[in-house]
């Protein structure tokens, strides 16, 4: 029943609260780019509202079904994603450990290849006549779809860009010398365990090892948000918005739903195994801390956005392998115990 | 026989996609993510302005050409009007030509830096791009001191310029003061871009086009010259005579030399912009002695901020215009970007096209596709001819 009525709190207060973080992050890109910017509550609250209430229109797609149901499943493997960072799904089965993170991740990740592979948006279609311009170079050639051509680059997101999130999330695991997340908090936060409320005496983002794997985290963060500069799979100058370009109205509310939550409990994760701080609806000093801090990495990522241009795979590939090196660095530095 | 390359797939973008700021198709036939050969189509937004102008008066039929662009309007306008002077030999005052070239540069500056406002939009740099067109607002204002309106100054007129865009005192020296501290602000902007490593990795060794291609290909204006092609019609035209400016060239001929070519450019132009506003000659800004009548054939090239821009027409003996033709820089560097796309990332294909600067419903004519029977084709007629894909 506790397990529950937890969920059903921090569904509750991250979905909404997770809504105004686009709102601050345009604000700081707008500031930093002399603009005024939009009303906090516009990219994110009124944005969902307003789609939710639009004419529903039928996406274009294979498995038009299955491309619909693939974003209320993200919406629900991003929450599990929170749940299993909560101490009251500590004790369930072992999926609160490096293991039920990694394996929600790389199953989040895999909803922009199915979701790239399905649409088959207007913009991309067959012209009904043979293209005979110049002499028509390539009669003949199969022609790809945009959000196709996302889902493969998605695919080599998968394989190689987001390697670095996955070493960094290794790291305070590798410091706790344990799976769990419940023995990263303990390692960090012992107080936590008997206490109303006690500051971490000793979080990882401190030290050596964890300092590291925080860059090679953040820069995951952003990768496996598709924001810039590692937005290659929704370049706008090519393929648009990628797999989500055919979500209209409900859809498209729902998208922006997966999307703001995933931003939030990515940084909420990043606060309960690299400061000892967890979300605990059951213990609310805990659960403000966690929320304010969470905040760092979306104020974070608004900068670095401000000031990023897209990356091609030219720069990506050897970004992505850097990164695992830091990150690898990091790990071999924890387990060395140095 | 041409040896065909072998693709995997083609992508299409265009002639609708929130990317392109007008209607034009890439066809962009590639292998995994790189570019083996590059096709544009354009002529989606045929507006008929030739066939507008055909049998106007001249000096209505003038005004007209200025819509030709909204970006390089005064270069239709001041090209249009040369066509005339040059096949009617009509005189024009110094003081006319030398505010002709400081709304041409003052245009020019405002052009360029619409290029890099698109170009870092390409690149996803928003706040760049941003930044581009915060600093332009000073041109489009000056636009707006001199010729009235922000976008189509409408400055040159034949014989001279319009009396409303006569430069003061006062006038002289609000363009001194806000050129002065656009300069300050440009020079770091510019610094900035060149210091952005990202920036740098996205635009170095990409899109290159050699300087054999380029004039192969007639890649004219800053593209020919970013790619080590000495060509300025600048340099070949009286009216810039009196100016001491450089041809900015570079040789390396990647999406870095274009942008940074344009972004010297913008110097030498503000050069050109002191020259006048220091040594503008006193006198007639006009000359109306002349008459519109019988005008041979006449041909009036001219370096726009994109390439050669021609204009050409000829006038009846009523001074009404006839077979009136403008070739703008853009079909000229068509080729070149299809060249310069080639073995890039799709990516990087879109911001080596963004890096030339196309202008492609400036450039769109009418197209008739059938020559024997001199008609346009109409869809039906292709797919009954050619079969429904």
């Amino acid at each position: 029943m506790e397990l529950l009525i937890t969920s059903l709190i921090a569904a509750i207060i991250s979905i909404p609260y997770s809504l105004i973080i686009p709102g601050i992050e345009r604000k700081i890109q707008a500031r930093i780019q002399q603009r005024i910017g939009p009303p906090i509550l516009t990219p994110g609250f009124w944005a969902v509202l307003k789609f939710y209430y639009k004419k529903d229109v039928e996406p274009i797609a294979f498995l038009s079904r299955f491309y619909k149901s693939l974003i209320w499943l993200g919406i629900f493997i991003v929450l599990f994603l929170l749940f299993f960072s909560m101490p009251s799904w500590w004790n369930i089965l072992g999926w609160a450990s490096i293991l039920g993170l990694v394996g929600l991740l790389k199953l989040e990740e895999s909803l922009y290849v199915f979701m790239g592979a399905q649409s088959q948006s207007f913009l991309s279609t067959t012209m009904p006549v043979p293209d005979l311009a110049k002499g028509a170079k390539g009669i003949g050639i199969h022609r790809e779809f945009l959000e196709q051509h996302s889902a493969e680059r998605a695919i080599k997101m998968m394989a190689v860009g987001s390697l670095p999130l996955y070493i960094a999330l290794l790291v305070p695991f590798a410091i706790a010398k344990s799976a769990m997340i419940s023995e990263v908090v303990r390692v960090q936060n012992p107080g936590f365990f008997s206490l109303a409320f006690s500051l971490p005496s000793n979080p990882i983002l401190f030290t050596v090892p964890g300092f590291l794997a925080t860059i090679v985290y953040f820069i995951g963060y952003v990768i496996l948000l598709n924001e810039k500069p590692f937005s290659i799979l929704k370049a706008k100058i090519d393929v648009i918005e990628g797999g989500v370009l055919e979500y209209a109205a409900k859809l498209r509310a729902g998208y922006y739903i997966m999307r703001n939550l995933l931003l939030f409990v990515l940084s909420s994760i990043f606060v309960t195994l690299f400061l000892g701080i967890p979300f605990d609806p059951l213990k609310p000093f805990y659960l403000i801390f966690n929320i304010i801090l969470s905040l760092i990495m979306p104020i974070a990522l608004s900068i670095l956005v401000a000031f990023s241009p897209i990356l091609t795979f030219r720069q990506i590939y050897p970004s992505a392998v850097g990164l695992s090196v830091l990150g690898a660095l990091a790990l071999i530095i924890s387990i060395l115990g140095v | 026989m041409m040896e065909r390359k072998v693709v995997e797939k083609e992508i299409s973008i265009g002639p609708v996609h929130p990317a392109l700021i007008e209607p034009y198709r890439i066809r962009l036939f590639v292998n995994d993510e790189i570019v083996e050969d590059c096709e544009i189509n354009i002529n989606m937004a045929y507006r008929g302005i030739e066939r507008l102008l055909e049998g106007l008066p001249v000096e209505k039929a003038l005004l007209i050409t200025e819509r030709v662009c909204g970006i390089c309007s005064n270069v239709h306008t001041w090209n249009s009007v040369r066509v005339v002077e040059a096949g009617l030999r009509i005189e024009v005052p110094d003081r006319a030509n030398y505010i002709r070239v400081l709304i041409n540069e003052i245009q020019r500056i405002a052009s360029h830096l619409i290029f890099f406002g698109h170009a870092f939009e390409v690149l996803g740099h928003e706040t760049f791009a941003m930044r581009s067109f915060l600093l332009r607002e000073v041109f489009m204002d000056l636009m707006a001191y001199i010729g009235g309106n922000r976008v189509m100054p409408a400055v040159p007129v034949i014989g001279g310029i319009r009396p409303r865009a006569d430069l003061t005192d006062s006038l002289k020296r609000v363009i001194s003061e806000r050129i002065n501290d656009f300069e300050k602000k440009y020079r770091e902007y510019v610094e900035r871009i060149l210091a952005d490593s990202m920036i740098m990795s996205r635009l170095t060794g990409v899109g290159l086009l050699s300087k054999e291609d380029a004039i192969k290909y007639h890649a004219t204006g800053p593209n020919g010259r970013a790619s080590g092609w000495n060509y300025d019609i600048r340099t070949l035209m009286h009216e810039y005579e009196p100016f001491d400016f450089e041809v900015i060239v570079l040789n390396e001929g990647d999406n870095k030399a274009r942008v940074v070519q344009r972004a010297l450019e913008v110097f030498e132009c503000l050069k050109i912009i002191r020259q006048i506003l220091k040594n503008l000659p006193e006198g007639p800004i006009v000359n109306r002695d002349w008459i519109p009548g019988k005008m041979n054939y006449t041909i009036s090239y001219f370096e726009a901020f994109r390439g050669e821009l021609m204009h050409s027409c000829a006038l009846d003996s009523q001074g009404l215009i006839r077979g009136y033709k403008i070739r703008t820089p853009t079909p000229t560097n068509l080729a070149a970007m299809e060249r310069a796309c080639v073995g890039d990332h799709i990516t990087d294909a879109i911001l080596t096209i963004a890096s030339c600067d196309p202008c492609l419903t400036c450039c769109t004519r009418v197209e008739v596709i059938n020559f024997d029977e001199s008609k346009t084709m109409t869809v039906m007629d292709i797919m009954k001819k050619y079969g429904r894909r």
